[in-house]
């Protein structure tokens, strides 16, 4: 790999062995070995392969929306930090700051606006995330010998999960009517698990009534607890990707070419001895040393990675200028808004946990924990298991709608638009006291107190 | 047994307690810290409330918000329902009945005048507390209610729950 072009003396004075000479990296690199250089000194880039496979870059497979995410995420991390000297955590004070941050500090519903956006967006990028990886079977190792990519899935399902608890917990900080009854539909789920239900709903208000034991539980998870947690799994999630060899898109192209390289081999009669001597012909798994197939890091990679990166940051910006964050009334214990419906996320829940009480034998089984406990954790168990129960073979690795997963990928899609469609009831079709409209139909006038 | 071998049983019984000393460290220090988010004092308002004279009740019903209850009466007769849905713990609203009816509850006629429906899952119940229709897996709870010996205040006991035949008549 000797093929460094020759750079100018000035460019390179010798240095000390594992010394950087430059204050800063290259951004244009001249050479292989600059190329390798700017990725691997660059602290905030180090993670990143120096090479890479050039299909893994394409818009079309991966839509990028893992990066999306994680842009969002980091958009949400720095929004988020002057709204934490903005916010206080009191149920006293809760609403009227948030509402100084709408309406009297400088920028501040812009800031407030591109947290919540990027939230939004967050759950709907990781969800799509999920999805694509589904439908190209990128949890599965194409490649074998060692590759864990089930586990990689397994840590992405819990940062989906992750994320969505992250903007409960977020949600409810304005305590306005939406927080307080977000909180007492939320807990109650956790209640109604049989015997220790009291008990866990008990410790996560911090007391039996949601007042301020509450709300400060809540905001230490939406604030240091949970955020943590998945900034840890993020580093991990990125760190075995690079482990499992990249992109699923790479294991594809690499049985590819095995399968090539292997046919005249098998006619040779040299190959036993070659392998003694070590002149056979060596075939890597990933072939991510292939000239032809990969590119360097610096620029390509970092290149459009900072194109979905900072677009998301410009795609939010803009939306921020133009919608403002809603903020209900007060937090009122006394009246429940009618009808009380939680973000577009959660309805298809609030569907299930609406349709899923029944009574067998005089015995009932509430809706609340059918619906709201048995049945994510179910969806949550074959998500995990999934990988495991997937018998595609190998080359349906990094292909979207492989025909051997043309099953498993129409139950999904399924699935997919079962909550979909559950999500659209409970946006557009319900109404006070949680019936059926039609949206060109008129809500019946109701007293506001009775 | 060798000197050596005997060396290298020393050497891993000392690094198994060492992890085990580490695990049982950390695992105390977090049981402690999780220990200390569970209440040991509940600041929670009073089962037991006083609610008002019973004159000060109108025939019919009267919701307190405070409590989530709705008091009924009919003469000298008051029974206390449960706001509170037995589904997911919204405050259910009461409608009035276009006309009122007379139903049996708890054994006895009861003349009825409203009935309720929960704003959060659509669920439905009947002027005396009955499941409806919708998501709620039991009826509306109803409360003890007493007359304080002291001032003669109606007091209902949000701890106690009572059948459906409970009636206090107020002399």
């Amino acid at each position: 790999m000797a093929t460094a072009a020759k750079t100018p003396p000035d460019a390179e004075a010798p240095s000390a062995p594992g010394v950087h000479p430059k204050p800063f990296w290259s951004f244009k690199p001249r050479s292989d070995r600059e190329a390798g250089d700017a990725i691997v000194a660059n602290f905030a880039l180090h993670w990143f392969p120096a090479k890479v496979f050039k299909p893994s870059l394409d818009w079309s497979y991966s839509f990028w929306l893992g990066t999306v995410s994680a842009a969002l995420l980091l958009l949400l991390v720095v929004s988020g930090l002057p709204l934490l000297f903005l916010y206080v955590p009191s149920v006293e004070r809760a609403y009227g700051s948030v509402k100084d941050i709408e309406w009297v500090v400088t920028f501040g519903s812009w800031i407030r606006s591109v947290h919540r956006l990027s939230a939004h967006l967050m759950v709907a990028a990781v969800f799509l995330h999920l999805v694509r990886v589904f439908l190209t079977g990128a949890y599965k190792n194409g490649a074998g010998r060692g590759q864990r990519r089930q586990w990689n899935w397994v840590i992405g399902v819990v940062m989906l999960l992750l994320t969505l608890f992250l903007s409960f917990t977020g949600y409810l900080l304005p305590w306005d009517q939406l927080a307080f009854w977000a909180v007492t539909v939320g807990t109650n789920i956790a209640a109604s698990i049989p015997w220790v239900g009291p008990e866990i709903r008990e410790l996560l208000i911090g007391g039996r009534n949601i007042d301020q034991a509450t709300l400060i539980r809540f905001y230490v998870l939406h604030v240091i607890f949970l955020p943590g947690l998945l900034g840890a799994l993020f580093a991990y999630h990125m760190w075995r990707i690079r482990k499992d060899g990249g992109l699923a898109r790479v294991d594809r192209a690499a049985t590819l070419r095995e399968k090539q390289a292997e046919e005249p081999v098998k006619t040779k009669t040299y190959t036993l001895l070659g392998v003694a001597r070590g002149t056979a012909p060596a075939i890597r798994a990933a072939s991510l040393e292939a000239r032809d197939l990969t590119v360097n890091a610096m620029p390509d990679l970092v290149r459009r990675a900072a194109v979905a990166v900072l677009g998301t940051f410009a795609v939010i910006s803009v939306l921020a200028s133009f919608i403002r964050s809603p903020l209900e009334e007060a937090a009122n214990a006394l009246v429940t808004p009618n009808p009380a419906k939680a973000p577009w996320y959660f309805l298809w829940l609030q569907e299930i946990v609406t349709d899923t009480t029944f009574t067998i034998a005089g015995f009932t089984v509430n809706g609340a924990f059918l619906g709201g406990v048995i049945l994510p954790s179910l969806i949550l168990l074959a998500l995990t298991a999934w990988p495991w129960l997937d018998r595609s073979p190998a080359e349906a690795t990094g292909v979207w709608f492989h025909g051997s997963r043309r099953k498993q990928n129409a139950f999904f899609l399924l699935a997919v638009l079962v909550v979909v469609l559950l999500t659209i009831v409970g946006t557009f079709l319900r109404g006070p006291s949680w019936q059926l409209f039609w949206p060109w139909q008129a809500w019946p006038e109701l007293p506001t107190r009775i | 047994m060798s000197e050596e071998h005997s060396k290298k049983d020393r050497r891993e019984f000392l690094v198994k307690m060492g992890i085990g000393a580490g695990v049982v460290g950390i695992g105390t220090q977090a049981a402690a810290s999780l220990r200390s988010l569970l209440p040991n004092v509940s600041y929670d308002a009073p089962t037991t409330v006083k609610l008002g004279l019973p004159t000060d009740f109108p025939d019919g019903m009267k919701f307190l918000p405070e409590q989530r209850l709705f008091v009924f009466r009919e003469g000298k007769v008051f029974h206390a329902v449960s706001a509170v849905c037995t589904h997911l713990g919204c405050t259910v609203r009461a409608e009035a009945l276009p006309q009122p009816e007379t139903m049996e509850v708890g054994g006895a006629p009861m003349r009825v005048t409203h009935r309720f429906a929960c704003p959060c899952h659509g669920s439905k119940y009947t002027g005396d507390g009955k499941v409806a229709s919708g998501p709620a897996p039991k009826a509306l709870a109803w409360y003890h209610l007493t007359v304080s010996t002291d001032d003669g205040q109606l007091v209902v006991d949000l701890a106690n729950e009572v059948g459906r035949d409970f009636r206090l008549t107020v002399a």
